[in-house]
């Protein structure tokens, strides 16, 4: 089966080549057999593609540890979930968990457009087999996850103890399902500008997929910051670190590629936007993939450096100059067909937030990308961490904040007087009120008071949707509120599967703001000794030592630390943080310790414990950090996704005629908001 | 799309294309031990001996303690730890159980705290010995402000952009009305239905 896997790896290379040769041909030829012969090779890939993989599944589930990467980060004594998990635990493997998936949504998107945008199809699978080539040439020639070592070892690596864990087992599928997904729409892009066939035909086709990779990208990032925090033990899920970043970049813009995607369908307008989105969302994928690669800029999350950096670079390049010429040369064809009647309106609400939300990215590119820009122009290494990032990005985070909750209450084409009174009145109020009243109950820090006070106005805007919304339904249909609200929901899942999206970024901005809280204290014990301290709710926790203990566990040296924790004075349980040293089958180390972080949590806060060191036989230094509203993030992670969830679900024939009542009830007063049951 | 439809010979191709991954499979590149991937996540990736530098002021003159422990941990938060974690030095110190790098820095900024130095005068002396690298930021002077300034710029011009643009689309914006009608079934009392609910919502 691995040899099998191994060459179908070279096979699967030949088929993508003559998939992108005969696609792109085919097309600019006419010739039927020619684009069936390329959609049949793009199968072929996957077929050959799914073969290589499981023939690496097999030499890791088999312990083949002639091959390199199976030597490398798997050992005899590793559970096999993590086994199969290495599969993308390093760097080649993980190449191949990439060509993967790409020639799974290949071939889904081919298959579901069979019937449908049959001008553009050839140059879509022409370009996803171009993208499959590289991949697989990338694989093939310089990260190939079959090479052999001149030796058999005994016993292998092992995987780094930080990957064992169950959010780093789904949280890089979850992201590269994510990053992966900006390929389909790239793809229809390059063959809508290919074929100059820009009107919405491309658009329709591509949304559900920004939309599927927005989803997954936002999963994977949520994960991933469920994964850093109760994993690598400093503290916090957010570090701003280079290839966290690399996964927001491509997030932001097709969030905002989500938004303007309404202003093209409604008005016809930001073609030419539409496009750079698109193409900027896929592009700022594979950016991504080589920041984590090519060792350019310092992170702790990345893989080994290796040559496939250069490999990453070369690529961008050329995507960036073929998309910019196709882009550039196909102007007057992306021109717009509506024109704009009031900067107050929903359309130039859109771009707005569109603005932002590509300037936070750019704000986040630049950010990661200054210590390279720094040392070439003064020759001088610099660090650009935290600090830097929130000075520049929280008072964009806010904007933004304030435009999710006046976006939706503006109309479209323009917004009267009277319609922005009624609709501003009591979100404004709410703002207002939750600021002044945060004040009174001491938060004066001023990012925290207006994320609050603009969280205030979001979440009082999606109440008074929903709450008009009802009321319709309740007035037309008779129907009761408590049915009212699901069928609102189903009969126009885009509208209000994207308030519970910003529901849940009023839960996130919250917990964010929650960080002005934060308390961190360093204490040092022996057993039996007792520290206090207070947090920033003014609760006095204290902490017990029982002392530390040692023990093997599995693949592990066990160090860890006990402690009885009172809250005023009552018991509030037993924390336990270890220190954990991996070792191989014959009991060698494999890697530095690792931390496995103790946590007492609840809505209001985390205690989060940390074995920072231990001193003599039973002696601890600890770090203990209060971390406000901690779940609050993982909720409102959930609920984005669960609204995104809800927008991507199939809506009925008679739900999407619904949909459309907005266009139809047009001869209406300039600037009424048309609410309710109407499509967003 | 009118296509012509040719006869292709799909099993040559079909026989061809395997035939040729076999051949280029044939020849395994073999790698020796010393090539074993190097896994990076996280973890102490220098020793002290090799990237720490002593930092060291004369105390002054009748010197107390410059902070409290807090003002000393938040200074901390600033020192970035030089063992290739990313980390600052209070937070390296406090997690990474192996490192050298961050208990040495960590003595340093004790040393220069009981030596009666302020924050100021410690975060100088770390630059001094170590470069602007051992910051968590870069200093707000200089070129650094095109770093600090660059993101607000570029929303400026634009937002600047944006502005011209909508001014643009607005002088020529058609009165008649623009959105473009979706293809809709409902009925006509569905619709009228939904007009009057939506006129009692006024």
């Amino acid at each position: 089966m691995i040899l099998v896997g191994e060459l179908s790896l070279w096979v699967a290379l030949l088929m993508a080549a003559w998939a992108a040769t005969v696609s792109f041909a085919g097309g600019q030829m006419r010739r039927a057999d020619l684009i069936e012969s390329g959609e049949r090779a793009i199968y072929a890939t996957l077929a050959m593609v799914v073969l290589a993989s499981l023939g690496l599944w097999t030499a890791l589930l088999t312990h083949d540890f002639s091959i390199r990467y199976v030597a490398s980060y798997t050992s005899a004594n590793l559970p096999k979930v993590y086994t199969i998990t290495a599969f993308w635990g390093g760097q080649s493997g993980s190449l191949l968990f990439w060509a993967l998936i790409l020639s799974i949504y290949s071939a889904i998107a081919l298959w579901t457009n069979r019937t449908r945008n049959r001008e553009l199809m050839p140059y879509v699978s022409g370009t996803l087999a171009l993208i499959l080539v590289f991949f697989l040439v990338t694989i093939c020639l310089g990260s190939n996850p079959f090479e052999r070592l001149d030796f058999i070892p005994v016993d292998g690596r092992g995987l780094n103890p930080q990957l064992q864990n169950p959010g780093m087992a789904i949280h890089p599928p979850n992201l590269y399902l994510g990053y992966v997904g900006t390929s389909i729409p790239f793809a229809f892009a390059i063959a809508a500008l290919l074929t100059r066939r820009l009107d919405a035909e491309w658009l329709a086709a591509v949304r559900r997929w920004a939309l599927l990779a927005w989803f997954f990208n936002t999963v994977g990032i949520v994960l991933g910051m469920w994964w850093a925090y109760v994993e690598l033990g400093w503290g916090g899920y957010w570090a701003w670190d280079p290839v966290e970043n690399a996964s927001l970049l491509p997030w932001l813009v097709n969030t905002a590629f989500l938004h303007s995607i309404m202003v093209q369908e409604k008005r016809g307008m930001l073609r030419k936007w539409n496009v750079t989105l698109v193409v900027s969302a896929f592009l700022l994928s594979i950016f991504g993939t080589f920041i984590t690669r090519s060792g350019v800029i310092s992170s702790v999350h990345s893989f080994a450096q290796s040559p496939v950096g250069k490999w990453f670079a070369a690529f961008l390049v050329l995507a960036i100059v073929v998309t910019a010429y196709l882009v550039s040369t196909r102007l007057q064809d992306l021109r717009s067909n509506a024109e704009l009647e009031s900067m107050v309106s929903r359309e130039a609400a859109f771009l707005y937030n569109n603005l932002v939300l590509v300037g936070i990215a750019f704000s986040v590119l630049w950010g990661t990308l200054f210590p390279i820009i720094s040392e070439a122009v003064r020759g001088n290494k610099i660090t650009v961490g935290p600090p830097f990032f929130n000075t520049v990005n929280i008072p964009l985070g806010l904007l933004l904040l304030l435009l999710t909750g006046i976006g939706p209450l503006i109309a479209w084409r323009r917004a009267s007087v009277a319609n922005l009174k009624r609709q501003f009145l009591i979100p404004v109020s709410a703002a207002a009120t939750i600021g002044i009243l945060f004040f009174a109950l001491g938060v004066h820090n001023l990012a925290a008071l207006l994320s609050y006070s603009f969280g205030a106005l979001v979440l009082a805007t999606i109440v008074q949707e929903f709450y008009k919304g009802v009321s319709a339904r309740h007035r037309m249909y008779g129907e009761s509120r408590v049915i009212a609200l699901p069928r609102l929901v189903a009969r126009n899942r885009r509208r209000y599967g994207g308030y519970i999206v910003h529901l849940g970024v009023v839960v996130v901005f919250a917990a964010f703001a929650g960080l002005a809280f934060k308390r961190e204290f360093d204490l040092t014990l022996s057993a039996g000794d007792t520290r206090a301290v207070t947090d920033a709710w003014g609760h006095q926790w204290t902490f017990l030592s029982q002392g530390i203990s040692r023990y093997n566990v599995l693949n592990r040296e066990v160090t860890a630390i006990a402690l009885d924790v009172t809250r005023d004075g009552k018991p509030a349980g037993v924390i336990t943080s270890e220190k954990r040293q991996h070792v191989d089958s014959r009991g060698a180390p494999t890697f530095e310790p690792s931390t496995e972080v103790g946590i007492m949590g609840s809505f209001k806060q985390d205690v989060y414990v940390v074995l920072a060191g231990v001193r003599g036989a039973d002696g601890a230094e600890i770090r203990v950090t209060f971390n406000p509203l901690v779940r609050w993030v993982w909720l409102g992670g959930a609920l984005m996704a669960l609204g995104g969830l809800v927008v991507m679900w199939p809506a009925a024939d008679r739900q999407r005629a619904q949909s459309g009542y907005a266009a139809v009830l047009k001869p209406r007063p300039i600037g009424e908001q048309v609410p309710d049951l109407v499509g967003a | 799309m009118a296509v012509a439809k040719d006869s292709m010979s799909r099993r040559q191709f079909v026989l061809a294309i395997p035939a040729l991954g076999l051949v280029a499979a044939a020849f395994p590149r073999r790698i020796n031990a010393a090539q074993v991937a190097v896994q990076t996540f996280n973890g102490p990736m220098a020793d002290a001996n090799d990237v720490y530098r002593p930092v060291t002021l004369p105390a002054k003159p009748g010197a107390a303690t410059s902070m409290t422990a807090a003002q000393r941990d938040d200074l901390e938060h600033q020192i970035h730890c030089q063992c290739g974690c990313n980390l600052d030095v209070y937070t390296c110190r406090t997690t990474d159980f192996s490192c050298s790098v961050s208990p040495a820095m960590h003595a340093d900024v004790m040393g220069l705290v009981a030596g009666g130095h302020t924050a100021q005068e410690i975060l100088a002396a770390f630059k001094a010995v170590y470069g602007e690298k051992v910051l968590m930021a870069p200093v707000r002077s200089g070129f650094n402000l095109v770093g600090y300034t660059m993101p607000f710029i570029a929303l400026g011009t634009g937002a600047v952009i944006v502005a011209a643009l909508l001014k643009r689309w607005k002088s020529r914006a058609p009165i008649a009305p623009a959105i473009e009608p979706h293809h809709v079934d409902a009925t006509e009392g569905e619709l009228a239905a939904l007009d009057a609910a939506v006129r009692r919502d006024r």
